[in-house]
């Protein structure tokens, strides 16, 4: 096909994203997910069309509860009339690629909302707790008016904080009966919360550990303006989800109040965006075999050569 | 942080099957042994649960750009909801992902059934190879090995 045919058809598809098309964003979706280039064009152009949504990222260990919470702030979000978007992402298996994406089961009461568009995507061997192309997942979705935007990681560990490098407000969900005080001391995700909330607050330990967090915090907020609040909640019944809600907006507030903090923060998202897309970049160069060949990587296997050399001249040539 | 040798990074992409249950069948044994099977064989499963409706589970067969959809009953209504589901994708634009059903489906249903435009029918003691076989063959990717 010709440029000029192909740049028509990437003219449309943006359009259509713009209108709000479902069907559209969520095959363009799919085209990211494959590592299809020949979406770039369409990605540069719907990046600069992003609106201002929420951009919140939910993170905790599996069991949390994170998929119930989104329910409950999607109900919450849409008996205000606001438009969500969910990106649930669940591991891939390491052995056969394959997944089971489950998170939809706990939101299927808003399946049929169009004000609702939830997106499952599998890991796909990225291992910070988000999927390989959640990056494009957001341009699309960002160009798309709605009025927020929810990123759920998989179930983490200590140390997956990816979200940080997506989401502007990143709320870390925790339960009681995990571990004593020295665990919410640690680095890692603990470290990367704006809110905090505690779930299954009807479970004993869950008095213990609102305190220790906040204690936690407490000596840590001194390099912040904002002192990331501890909430209470039940997700499965709804309990405390309005107070919830309500720092969710006041980060936000505080967001637009601008501030040099969440603008460096911002400009480090920005930072590892890129890096991100010189790494998809190299990969491609790297293993479709356009950049390297295979009389250079036996050389390297034999010692002959250096991979350290070859690496330097990939990146010279980005 | 993304790691080179996942099987996802080298393959083509990925079949995206979207497996659910509509109305009041409950019982999610065999879909679940199913859903962990083809995990197991490389494919992402969209797993929607019991209780769904025909409107939200094709919203989802598009939210998720799903390239096959799978439904298992074990109560007697399944033409019913099947239908109902095929008119609501065809009404939808969704028409053409290929539908599976499995669980207690009676041989002497399957011509009805696929004169609505359901291409797979699966019943007790399926082997995984051919439902494997199916869903390569139903995505148009039957070139491609099992993985």
């Amino acid at each position: 096909m010709s440029q000029l045919a192909d740049k028509a058809k990437g003219d449309k598809l943006v359009g259509e994203v713009l209108a709000g098309s479902i069907r559209t964003a969520s095959r363009l979706i799919s085209r990211a997910e494959a590592c299809d280039s020949s979406i770039t064009p369409i990605l540069k152009q719907l990046f600069c069309k992003a609106g201002d949504p929420v951009l919140l990222g939910i993170t905790g260990p599996p069991g949390a509860g994170k998929s119930t919470l989104v329910n409950q702030l999607i109900q919450h979000y849409r008996k205000h009339d606001k438009c969500v978007a969910v990106l649930a992402v669940d591991p891939s298996s390491p052995f056969s690629g394959g997944a089971i994406l489950g998170d939809r089961v706990r939101m299927n009461q808003h399946a049929a909302d169009p004000g609702v568009f939830i997106r499952s995507m599998a890991s796909r061997g990225q291992l910070g707790g988000l999927a390989k192309a959640t990056g494009d997942a957001l341009s699309i979705l960002q160009a798309m008016n709605f009025d927020v935007i929810i990123l759920e990681t998989v179930g983490v560990g200590q140390s997956e904080v990816e979200i940080v490098r997506h989401a502007s407000s990143v709320l870390v969900l925790q339960m009681p009966g995990a571990g004593d005080g020295v665990q919410s001391v640690k680095a890692g995700i603990l470290e990367i919360g704006d809110i905090y909330a505690v779930n299954k607050s009807d479970l004993p330990g869950a008095d213990k550990l609102v305190t220790s967090l906040r204690e936690m915090l407490q000596l840590s907020s001194k390099m912040h303006p904002w002192l990331p609040p501890v909430v209470a909640i039940q997700a499965n019944t709804g309990a405390g989800i309005d107070r919830l809600v309500q720092h969710i907006g006041e980060h936000r507030d505080s967001i637009r109040s601008g501030g040099e903090v969440h603008a460096s923060r911002a400009r480090e998202r920005v930072r590892y965006r890129v890096v991100e897309i010189c790494r998809q970049l190299l990969n491609e160069s790297v293993f479709s075999g356009a950049g390297v060949t295979d009389t250079q990587l036996s050389a390297i296997a034999n010692h002959q050569q250096d991979p350290y050399t070859l690496a330097e001249k990939l990146v010279g040539v980005l | 942080m993304s790691d080179l040798s996942s099987p996802a990074d080298r393959a083509s992409p990925t079949i995206r099957c979207l497996l659910g249950m509509l109305g009041t069948d409950v019982h999610n044994k065999g879909i679940r042994t199913l859903a962990q099977m083809l995990r197991d064989h490389g494919i992402e499963i969209i797993y929607l649960g019991e209780h769904n409706t025909c409107e939200g589970m094709t919203q989802a067969i598009i939210a998720e750009d799903a390239d096959l959809v799978g439904l298992s009953y074990s109560s007697s209504n399944y033409l019913d909801y099947t239908r109902q589901l095929i008119d609501t994708m065809r009404e939808q634009g969704v028409g053409d992902v290929p539908v599976m059903l499995g669980g207690l489906i009676h041989p002497e249903d399957s011509d009805a059934l696929r004169q609505m435009g359901v291409s797979g029918i699966f019943g007790p003691g399926s082997k995984i190879e051919d439902i494997l076989d199916f869903i390569h063959r139903a995505v148009g990717r039957a070139d491609e090995p099992a993985r």
